[in-house]
């Protein structure tokens, strides 16, 4: 396997918009570290692409962006990209993040089950945030997203600065926990909503396989 | 299930409802989204209907708030928030 990245960025309403806009830090750190990725875009972002790209080039990790649920992600307007029973083998002995609604829950642990040398990242609850509707045409300066969005960056960045997964699992978890701290410090009339969300992602990430992975 | 348990668990699924929706009120600001599962930024107005409806969104926001309640019932949010420093 080869030090690499291949991630997805679909953008066809507000959540892929902005998840796949705010994956621009997590590119830049890979770049910055001349760290080889793959960015399937838009359209890009299909099932026969992908399985194409996961055959050919044989990148440690894999980013995903996108909607998902418990058995599947999915890439540009909802296609199913991965699934349980379909071509989740082709991530076998990778490591994994999937910023995707529930799909730790079955399609998570089935990857491992196949080699636990590898890790699956993900969530096994809804993946939740606000965000400012005033930003949706510039999501990096919306400041209530990047509250939700930037512990979930850490972790692949985490990876990529060379920390193992379970490291970047943990301190990920503890940004979610930093930042409703910090909401509710400002004792706002949103913050109590803010750390619910945020609450929310806490509880619902999870690692699973190999903590000691490293790209 | 009886008929009278039938009723009761309506009734306090309705109050839980009308708890949820309280919550909402009280802390959602009306000038932002929010995105949960598969839906994409609903505004406050949105969330509260998904809620009065018991659709599947509005069973996912409902169990966030249960959540939430939960973990400050029981300790476990106060004693995460306090496992971290402040920077």
């Amino acid at each position: 396997m080869t030090k690499g990245i291949i991630i997805t960025l679909p953008r066809y309403d507000d959540v892929t918009e902005y998840i796949s806009q705010f994956s621009k830090y997590i590119i830049d750190e890979a770049k910055n570290r001349g760290i080889l990725i793959k960015e399937l875009k838009d359209k890009e972002v299909t099932k026969v692409h992908l399985d194409k790209i996961l055959n050919g080039i044989r990148y440690k990790m894999v980013i995903f962006n996108g909607h998902g649920s418990e058995s599947c992600i999915f890439g540009h307007k909802g296609e199913k990209i991965m699934e349980c029973n379909s071509n989740e083998k082709l991530l076998s002995g990778r490591i994994i993040y999937a910023r995707s609604c529930d799909a730790a829950s079955k399609l998570g642990k089935s990857i491992i089950e196949h080699d636990k040398t590898g890790s699956f990242i993900g969530y096994e609850l809804p993946f939740v945030f606000y965000h400012n509707p005033q930003w949706e045409a510039n999501p990096l300066k919306d400041n209530v997203a990047r509250i939700f969005l930037e512990p979930s960056n850490a972790i692949p960045i985490s990876i990529i600065k060379g920390n193992e997964a379970g490291y970047a699992h943990h301190n990920g978890r503890k940004l979610f926990l930093k930042n409703m701290r910090k909401s509710l410090l400002t004792k706002s009339v949103e913050a109590l909503s803010f750390a619910e969300a945020l609450w929310t992602n806490y509880i619902g990430q999870v690692i699973y396989g190999n903590e000691a992975a490293t790209l | 299930m009886n008929k009278t348990s039938t009723a009761q668990n309506e009734e306090i699924n309705e109050i839980l409802k009308e708890l949820v929706i309280t919550r909402i009120e009280a802390t959602m600001p009306s000038n932002l989204k929010l995105s949960i599962g598969t839906q994409s930024g609903l505004s406050k107005q949105q969330v509260i209907e998904h809620v009065k409806k018991g659709d599947d969104i509005g069973r996912q926001v409902i169990q966030m708030h249960i959540r939430f309640l939960k973990a400050q019932a029981t300790g476990e949010f106060v004693r995460a928030l306090n496992s971290v420093e402040d920077d």
